[in-house]
């Protein structure tokens, strides 16, 4: 009971604070206003149909990004030959943030859901290589020799040996890479996509109440509904990976 | 005399063209024999045992398994390893049953056959009871007897082992010495036994353990001599105080003190 009161101490300050400040001024949102706000765009279901579109987006632009990005790391971390043929590209594309290939990349796909899928791909893509490079390289050397004295195939050591291993290691891309591909995605869909209403996604409901309606409630409504999205999001991937990985304490 | 299980044949090991690790070791390990190979650090026991279990080759002479040359590594050569090389990811089952479901030993066992291996192995090493366990939930201790077990569930006609004991405590050292004396054997006849090569830098444990006691010299390694220790199996408790024993490991001893000495000072 009382950890629970300290927990919620800084949250409500918080509010309080905020209702205190801006209560001297008509057009700064209020934690009323925005409360008001947020229960209209739920009831009319524009708030969780926008967050639906964003995140059906990020989930396949995540899932290509660890289909190219987990091989290409096990690759990359298993055969210098590779890495040392790719590595200079990966480290040259690496730093060029997805906002900057958005150019581009609605030239190519247009400006619907394949363009905002594209670049989530793109931001999540380096950090689940980086991370499973990394994970097949720290592999434990001892390993690999003991699977090999007990005379398994180069298939089963890399099933049973290789990528146990590196699970961890690769969990861990994911999970950061999740979670850029999450910001990716409102700022991706800030740009593309210019169609009204919910099926811009939220990122485009940001825009449009910033550039027509000009609602800041229902900004902020938005603000914290893709706060709230990024927590769980990353909460559900740590408890997914503690069941999957019991061994590794990460 | 039989023919021998292993030979080594002026084997060397040189390292970066330059560093000589090992300098023409010829050895022959008898069938069934428990062999020890001590010497002072950088003598290149590790270095001998990796290419024994065909893990690295060698740079010159040759090697002989059952006469056929060792090309590289192979399930009837079974490797123990310094730091156990347990799979973290695999529970005490998980790891013992490892070389019987994946690798070429399990292969003719049914799973019935297999599980019951599996069991009787673990209750050999006492670690029954611990079937579920993760190695990071385990002592020291019961990781060297989880990888005693995976090592011993293949069944493997010649067991390589470096260092298996170095990283345990004074007491849980003598408890296991026991342990593998009885596992590998001692209290059978000969010709049941497998063939054990064993590295060791404690000259106590070689001469507790071993039938022959390989001495090696350093920088480079080279065979210096082969003491047979020809005390009485099954061996335990009273050998250790016996004068036998203490004359043996001092006679090794006065063989590799001037160099342990000079390692120990440089």
């Amino acid at each position: 009971m009382k950890r629970v009161a300290l927990r919620l101490l800084v949250p409500v300050l918080l509010l309080v604070g905020w209702q205190l400040l801006a209560s001297g001024s008509v057009q700064a949102p209020r934690p009323s206003t925005v409360l008001e706000a947020a229960i209209a765009m739920v009831r009319t279901g524009d708030l969780l149909s926008g967050l639906a579109t964003s995140l059906g987006r990020v989930f396949a632009g995540f899932a290509i990004a660890a289909c190219l990005a987990v091989p290409l790391g096990i690759a990359m971390g298993s055969m210098p030959t590779v890495e040392r043929n790719l590595d200079p590209l990966v480290e040259t594309f690496r730093p060029i943030a997805a906002l900057a290939i958005l150019p581009l990349v609605i030239l190519w796909l247009g400006s619907g859901s394949g363009a905002a899928v594209a670049i989530v791909a793109y931001a999540a893509f380096f950090p689940i290589l980086i991370n499973a490079i990394a994970g097949v390289k720290r592999i434990e050397p001892s390993l690999m020799r003991a699977a090999l004295t007990m005379g398994l195939t180069p298939l089963t050591r890399m099933r049973v040996v290789l990528l146990p291993a590196a699970l961890p290691s690769i969990l861990v891309g994911m999970r950061i890479g999740l979670g850029i591909a999450w910001t990716a995605i409102i700022a991706a869909e800030l740009a593309v996509g210019a169609k009204s209403g919910s099926s811009g996604g939220i990122g485009q409901m940001m825009f449009v109440f910033y550039a027509y309606s000009i609602d800041l409630n229902g900004m902020v409504v938005c603000m914290i509904a893709v706060g709230i999205v990024a927590f769980t999001l990353d909460r559900a991937l740590r408890w997914a990976l503690a069941i999957t990985v019991p061994w590794s304490r990460i | 005399m039989s023919t021998p299980k292993i030979r080594l044949d002026a084997v060397s090991k040189f390292f970066g063209g330059s560093v000589v690790a090992v300098e023409k070791l010829s050895l022959d390990i008898r069938d069934g024999e428990f062999l020890a190979i001590v010497g002072p650090s950088g003598c290149g026991k590790t270095t001998v045992l990796n290419m024994l279990a065909g893990l690295e080759p060698a740079t010159s002479g040759t090697m002989m398994l059952n006469g056929k040359p060792i090309e590289g590594p192979g399930a009837e050569r079974g490797v123990m390893f310094q730091d156990y090389a347990l799979f973290p990811w695999r529970t005490v089952r998980g790891n013992v049953e490892f070389g019987l479901v994946y690798g070429p030993a399990g292969q003719g066992l049914s799973p019935a056959e297999r599980t019951e291996r599996v069991e009787r192995t673990i209750e050999m090493v006492g670690l029954t009871g611990s079937q579920e366990k993760y190695p990071h939930q385990l002592s020291g201790g019961m990781r060297q007897r989880v990888a005693l077990a995976r090592l011993m569930a293949n069944e493997p006609e010649i067991l390589l082992m470096d260092e298996p004991l170095a990283a345990l405590d004074a007491q849980t050292r003598v408890i296991l010495q026991d342990e593998l004396l009885r596992i590998w054997g001692q209290d059978r006849p000969a010709p049941e036994r497998r063939t054990v090569v064993f590295i060791t830098h404690a000259i106590d444990e070689a001469v507790f353990l071993a039938d022959r006691v390989a001495v090696l010299s350093s920088h480079p390694g080279r065979l210096k001599q082969i003491v047979d220790i020809n005390l009485p199996r099954p061996r335990g408790d009273a050998t250790r105080r016996s004068g036998e024993f203490a004359r043996l490991c001092q006679s090794i001893w006065e063989l590799i003190r001037e160099e342990a000495y000079r390692a120990t000072m440089n």
